[in-house]
């Protein structure tokens, strides 16, 4: 069975596209890239799928199902510059948000969800830290946390918004075996991606995003010069084109 | 003690000052519950805002059931629905930004009130102890008032914590794991009208924001802990409202303002001398931490010279290393002498064991530092030296262990120096 399955989506700001039509199949059990320029639609795409923004049109299935009856088994680490982080939270309750999900409205945290959180955290290196203010990261330590919470979640599928940006390099490989890791159990990973460079070390496959899909595939097959000219080439397509002189 | 019986215990024994104590008690407890929230989503505004349009609601329960509590909740809280509601629809409805459209509805609801006053002869509302507060005025009926919504925002809180915390810090994740924002928003919002109902009587309209957001933010700059400011905070507001009442009851002062005024004076002595934040406690931190590098440099500058250079001809050569002036060095030597890290045995100055350890501990730290940028590649060669030299002041022993470990307890710096070993 697909994870998650993409009809004809079309999402719009202000009246105006950010993504259109896009057609997704994405199995279990792969880490995939999402690629393309700024503003490209990558996050609105991301976001999309989560259910975090109305479409215009389409459907967005998770394990067959609405997005609404799958909430538990997707997690999403979103951008590290969206956060306040002088919030007045330790890096164990952060984590500890990752088991939210599965509490019934009323209920607090039981000793099992208190375990999670610190297997978690260990397998991370960051249970030295637990205690700590959120502020007194480094930039690294920071994603590790949120990495943590996902895992936490013990969801099926993560959506990482550009995980790789102003981490050291400890961080990334500890993102990059984790996903490998999380890959080899049957999770499908999704990551939103910024820069070109490591594309095909880090992904097996491609979703190549430009307001339109420009290809989805394995990455050694989609990450060509014709295509990555297409997502990232400044000539506009003809439909672009016509949505230029018609809004 | 008399002073004691005098001025605090005496005036307890009148019912209007029991009463009144109560209700500041559980009006500092409603709103520095309620207002650590209202701070951590960036919300005073609305807060304000809120506080102002209830007005109305007040007005038309009294045009409708004369006073009575329970209409007086229902008509603040409604119109502090409402009022929420009306800016939200005019922010999503046009291009008018938030804070413009919290700027026009409060201050017409607020108008709105203030006409129907007028207009409303009949009816007698004592208009300035809504504005102002007038806490030694509170009646049986408005504490029980009181009591029941501090009970419903405590339980509200501690119920619905988890909702509050995540909804707070990351509404993103909120949303994807089916948390209603827009729920625990408008849940939020009822809130803070029941304690804006709460806090009317004893500090007014006009200065209830205060109420919300200076115990709360007076509580932050003490803890990083979410709960902790939670506690610290209500603590903080029912010390402000007690004070407050006290100085209002025997200086004759306006409840509202001496109550805020004591908030902000709590304020303004945590800002300033907090033992983690305080501006004047950073001032001294930074005066002492000047000094201790002088120290440190002096102590580091005489393991190097190693006794080769005599009495004051040592102290020239330090202050010229150091670039500072010679008698500086003087004292800072004699300090040194006073510690028993320094002594001179016929002129000659010499580090004592004690000051031989000390010298070591920093040369280990100064020297695994610069081998750890440079693994890390932080900053290239020519500019670790310099960072190196800061660095070795403030690095906690522990932090020096853990640098140690991680590099796996290298011997020799990128200079190709020994590192001295941990004793």
């Amino acid at each position: 069975m697909n994870v998650i399955t993409v009809k004809n989506l079309t999402i719009s700001y202000n009246k105006k596209p950010a993504i259109k039509g896009v057609n997704l199949n994405i199995a279990s059990g792969s880490v995939i890239g999402i690629v393309g320029p700024n503003g490209a639609g990558k996050s609105t795409l991301l976001k999309g799928i989560l259910g975090l923004l109305p479409f215009d049109t389409g459907e967005v299935k998770i394990f067959g199902k609405d997005i609404e009856d799958s909430r538990k088994r997707i997690s999403y680490i979103p951008q590290r510059e969206q956060f306040d982080w002088d919030f007045p939270i330790c890096v164990e309750d952060v984590v500890m948000m990752g088991r939210y999900a599965h509490l019934p409205i009323v209920g607090f945290p039981k000793s099992g969800d208190r375990q999670i959180v610190e297997e978690v955290l260990k397998k991370i290196e960051m249970d030295k830290y637990s205690k700590r203010q959120i502020r007194q990261l480094s930039g690294g330590q920071q994603q590790r946390v949120f990495l943590a919470r996902a895992l936490a979640q013990e969801s099926d599928v993560y959506f990482l918004d550009e995980p790789f940006v102003g981490v050291d390099a400890k961080t990334e490989k500890a993102i990059f075996s984790l996903m490998k890791e999380l890959k080899e159990s049957g999770k499908t990973i999704l990551v939103i991606h910024h820069d070109l460079g490591k594309v095909l070390e880090y992904f097996d496959k491609l979703i190549m995003v430009n307001q339109t899909l420009i290809a989805f595939g394995d990455s050694k097959e989609v990450f060509t010069p014709e295509l990555i000219n297409r997502t990232y080439g400044g000539k506009l397509t003809i439909l672009q084109k016509t949505e230029e002189l018609i809004s | 003690m008399d002073i004691i019986n005098q001025y605090i215990l005496e005036p307890v024994q009148y019912e209007f000052i029991q009463r009144a104590l109560i209700a500041s008690i559980t009006i500092g407890i409603s709103c520095g519950l309620i207002g650590t929230y209202i701070m951590l989503r960036r919300m005073s505004l609305i807060g304000d805002a809120l506080a102002h349009a209830v007005l109305p609601g007040v007005v038309v329960s009294f045009m409708v059931a004369g006073k009575s509590e329970l209409a007086l909740f229902i008509g603040a809280v409604v119109s502090g629905i409402l009022t929420v509601l009306l800016i939200g629809f005019v922010n999503r409805n046009s291009r008018i930004k938030e804070d413009t459209s919290i700027g026009i509805i409060f201050t017409g609801a607020f108008a709105l009130g203030i006409l129907l006053v007028s207009q409303l002869k009949q009816v007698h509302i004592d208009l300035s102890s809504y504005l102002f507060g007038d806490v030694l005025g509170v009646s049986t009926g408005d504490i029980t008032l009181s009591l029941i919504i501090m009970f419903i925002i405590i339980i509200c809180i501690v119920v619905f914590y988890k909702q509050l915390l995540i909804t707070s810090f990351d509404p993103t994740m909120a949303l994807t794991i089916g948390i209603s924002t827009t729920v625990v928003h408008y849940m939020l919002m009822t809130l803070l009208s029941m304690s804006i109902v709460a806090g009317l009587q004893s500090v007014g309209v006009i200065l209830i924001i205060a109420m919300l957001i200076t115990p709360p933010a007076t509580a932050y700059l003490l803890s990083d802990s979410l709960k902790k400011i939670l506690i610290l905070s209500a603590l903080i507001g029912v010390l402000s409202s007690v004070i407050g009442l006290y100085l209002s009851y025997h200086l004759n002062f306006a409840s509202g303002a001496s109550i805020v005024l004591v908030a902000v004076t709590i304020f303004l002595l945590v800002f300033l001398f907090s033992p983690k934040e305080g501006v004047v406690t950073k001032l001294i931190r930074r005066r002492e931490s000047v000094r201790t590098v002088l120290l440190e440099d002096v102590i580091k500058l005489t393991y190097k010279f190693d006794g080769s250079i005599e009495g004051v001809s040592l102290a020239d050569a330090i202050a010229n290393e150091l670039g500072i002036s010679n008698s500086k060095v003087q004292g800072a030597l004699k300090k040194l002498a006073e510690r028993n890290l320094l002594e001179s045995p016929g002129g000659k100055h010499l580090l004592t064991e004690q000051g031989n350890d000390y010298a070591l501990k920093l040369i280990r730290t100064h020297r695994l530092w610069e081998t750890y940028v440079t693994k890390e590649k932080v900053i290239d060669m020519e500019h670790i030296h310099p960072e190196a030299e800061k660095v070795e002041h403030v690095l906690t022993e522990d932090l020096v262990d853990e640098l140690d470990e991680e590099l796996g307890f290298p011997e020799k710096d990128p200079h190709g120096s020994d590192i001295p070993r941990k004793k």
